[in-house]
């Protein structure tokens, strides 16, 4: 063992780490996730396709606070919020501030962005809470990033683009333990895996476009996304899927996807056989080739 | 007693003579020439945990409800042979770890014989006599590629299920037989009838070892018998082998070995995963996964339909789908074939028709070196090729950007390196004192404190004397002193 050690096998040593370490941080799972310019024509596909309980614009004035806006759970496993009216005001304060250059001072787009009216809360809510909008910069698809906003804000505006107009994606609250998991699975696999792959990592479709990884998505969130389908995504209404299997896909997404019980050893990023092939090359085949190294004539 | 027992069985078998024959086999010790041994074993590995694995798994496609451990997988519908493949991975002792070194095993099988096969081929050791097991060799290469994806298609999961699809489609691109074709193996049209997985099976578990065991006593049997090449060296002619013999220098060394790829297999298949299928789910022809590719030994077949321009042609009443045929059976057939002929063609065009034992210096076969190397360049383009979705989204470029560069890529880069490798070898040619050990150089203080450095003696088996044929006798015997070169190293005639 100790001839391993002197000077002439230091280097190949090193060189055969070196490259598998960096290999293994290239398909470590989330070093994908970290970058990117990305980009975004997403809102066009906008569009209000039911009107699953438009907020309570204030009867009575409700302070704007994050326990105001909590929903009440109604036996069903999808459950939406109401936001009260003293929520509008500085929500539209806001929209002035952030959003309007773009979208117009009163939602209605431009040649630069999408006509937000009618596209309801949960859709500005799932734009602005995974840090889509504002954009970055616009190229073919926004990236998600750190939001600009807080919670409260988030909903803010979320109140003033609902009261602009009815109807659209509501935010949705999700109680998972009326969730099935197993048929979240079953539902994921046909209906999602195809774009954002079976383990949720996500891949490239065409022209620059992607389907994001789910791996940071909340609960929330993806309803939102199933409902509204933003970007290239498709919208599944609740004819396509229902408030249930809606709330059964998150399940999975959160339970499996996103927390696996995944025995088996260091997972390889879950991009498929092609990191699989890399470390059994590098770690297998070239170990070995160490070894024979090591213990064959070398002259 | 035990002397007693062995001079009863050679009365009656003469087992001495051969086994003292086989005893004293001299192998050379190199270490690239333990290349295929790594093959070897892993194929131990594979013999053995396959048949751990073949006691749990259940080849049929008859759908059972899971009840298993997996909680998200409860409740749903799966066929019995991915049902007992998340069973044998999840409510099998210590099955997860053989399921995956079975896995790792095959990887590493294929690699090592790919590793192998290019120590053959760049030192010229298929030449003559060896042409024969280089063609078995070869045979040995391509059954454990397709017995490797027969195995990944076993657990009938998503992501291998995808696999089958495309390789009914590639039966099915065969001009004039390939739909009568692909209706035979798959017993109907796609997905057939539930056969594939069984058929899949006596095929990977049966068929295909025996033959890969057939073969492969046939490639050790003709290494013995035509004996081991050498490298050029102090001693070392055409006409005798030196090395270590069998008993006891290679036996220790080859066990040692032998352990140590399968703990290096193990270990893999402990630390680091591979395919989990559980989070793949079970296979239905209606649905897909994004980001799948085939296991490595298969991505450059993968890789070439991918940058394959999607050229159809309809004549004749038919649609010839060329975008299939010419990549994933034209290409593969002409490599595969090249490799065949190879030892032929050379012969022919080098017009050497002399034995060979001794090997080549790679950079003193310029031409043969380049075209390997240009060859080895274009099935790792290929390779790379058959991840563009994953390199796309990972570097954020379009995926057309990529599937663009890529088909430049594939017929640039094997042209580039053929003319590069050409280059260095030319270069290392006339570079002086090439192969040979650079001599030490010493430095030497004077006493009063003046250093001064001058080269070191040549020492022996630096490659600085001249090479010259040693008589050596017809039977074994220890080398004289003066001539070994290491402990313990014998020369036999060929």
């Amino acid at each position: 063992m100790r001839r391993l050690f002197r000077g002439r096998y230091v280097v190949p040593s090193v060189l055969a780490g070196a490259v598998g370490l960096v290999g293994l941080l290239m398909f470590a799972p989330g070093a994908a996730r970290a970058a990117g310019t990305g980009a975004s024509t997403g809102a066009a596909g906008m569009r209000s396709y039911a009107t699953a309980g438009t907020p309570a614009s204030g009867a009575t004035p409700t302070p704007c606070t994050l326990a105001t806006a909590t929903p009440t759970t109604s036996g069903s496993p999808i459950s939406y919020t109401s936001l009260p009216a003293s929520c509008i005001p500085p929500g539209e304060q806001l929209f002035a501030a952030n959003c309007s250059s773009c979208h117009g001072t009163d939602a209605a787009g431009s040649a630069l962005a999408p006509n937000l009216r009618g596209v309801g809360a949960g859709t500005v809510d799932f734009w602005v809470s995974t840090g889509r909008m504002p954009l970055a910069d616009s190229s073919i698809q926004a990236t998600r990033k750190p939001p600009r906003f807080d919670r409260l804000q988030t909903l803010e505006i979320a109140a003033y683009v609902q009261s602009l107009a009815p109807g659209g994606v509501q935010i949705p609250s999700v109680d998972l333990q009326q969730a099935s998991v197993s048929n979240g699975g079953r539902l994921f696999t046909l209906n999602c895996a195809a774009c954002h792959t079976i383990t949720g990592a996500g891949d490239a479709l065409y022209k620059g476009a992607y389907a994001p990884s789910l791996h940071q998505a909340t609960v929330q969130q993806i309803v939102e996304a199933i409902r509204s389908g933003p970007g290239n995504m498709p919208r599944f209404g609740p004819g396509n899927i229902t408030n249930q299997e809606a709330a059964d896909i998150a399940a999975y997404v959160h339970g499996v996807i996103q927390h696996p019980s995944d025995p088996g050893g260091f997972g390889l990023g879950g991009v498929g056989p092609v990191a699989e092939g890399f470390v059994g090359l590098l770690f297998g085949v070239g170990l070995l080739m160490l070894v024979s190294f090591w213990i064959g004539e070398r002259s | 007693m035990i002397d007693k027992s062995l001079r009863w069985l050679d009365d009656r078998l003469g087992v001495s003579k051969g086994g003292r024959t086989f005893l004293d086999k001299i192998f050379p010790d190199h270490w690239s020439f333990m290349l295929g041994e790594i093959a070897l074993y892993s194929f131990v590995v594979l013999l053995a945990t396959g048949v751990f694995l073949s006691l749990y798994y259940v080849p049929s496609a008859h759908e059972v409800i899971y009840h298993g451990s997996y909680a998200p997988l409860r409740g749903q519908r799966v066929s019995e042979a991915y049902a007992s493949t998340v069973g044998l991975s999840f409510d099998v002792k210590s099955g997860l770890l053989m399921r995956q070194a079975h896995h790792w095993a095959a990887d590493v099988f294929l690699g090592s014989i790919a590793v192998h096969m290019a120590r053959v081929f760049f030192t010229g050791a298929f030449r003559k006599p060896r042409e024969l097991n280089w063609i078995v060799g070869i045979t040995m290469l391509i059954l454990g590629i397709a017995n490797g994806f027969l195995g990944y298609s076993l657990p009938d999961d998503l992501v291998s299920g995808t696999g089958i699809r495309i390789a009914y489609s590639i039966i099915e691109s065969i001009p004039l037989v390939g739909s009568y074709l692909a209706f035979f193996v798959f017993g109907g049209n796609y997905p057939g009838n539930g056969v594939i997985i069984p058929r899949f099976f006596v095929l990977h578990v049966l068929i295909v070892p025996a033959v890969i065991v057939g073969l492969l006593a046939a490639h050790l049997g003709l290494l013995v018998k035509q004996k081991h090449t050498q490298f050029p060296g102090k001693g070392k002619t055409e006409r005798n082998v030196v090395g270590s013999p069998m008993f006891p220098t290679f036996m220790a060394k080859t066990t040692g070995f032998m352990f140590m790829v399968t703990a290096a297999l193990f270990l893999l298949g402990g630390f680091a995963q591979i395919n989990p299928i559980w989070q793949f789910g079970q296979y239905q022809p209606y649905q897909i996964s994004y980001a799948v590719q085939p296991d490595w030994y298969m991505g450059w077949l993968d890789g070439a339909l991918r940058v394959m321009p999607s050229w159809e042609w309809v004549g004749w009443g038919h649609t010839w789908p060329l975008e299939v045929f010419i990549p994933a059976v034209l290409f593969p057939g002409i490599v595969f074939n090249l490799f065949i002929v190879w030892p032929f063609l050379e012969a022919k065009f080098t017009k050497d028709t002399a034995y060979h034992h001794l090997l080549d210096r790679p950079r003193d076969r310029p031409k043969r070196t380049s075209a390997g190397a240009a060859v080895l360049m274009l099935l790792f383009m290929l390779f790379c090729a058959s991840s563009t979705d994953v390199l796309a989204n990972y570097f954020h470029i379009s995926l057309n950007t990529v599937l663009v560069t890529f088909r430049f890529l594939v017929v640039l880069m094997p042209i580039a390196t053929f003319f590069v490798t050409h280059a260095i070898c030319i270069e290392m040619q006339r570079a002086e004192g090439v192969g040979r050990r650079k001599r030490a150089v010493v430095v030497t203080r004077s006493a009063t404190g003046e250093f001064a450095t001058y080269d070191a003696d040549v020492r022996p088996g630096d490659g600085h004397e001249e090479l010259e044929a040693i008589p050596v006798p017809t039977y074994i015997d220890l080398t004289p002193r003066h001539l070994a070169t290491g402990p313990g190293v014998r020369r036999v005639m060929r």
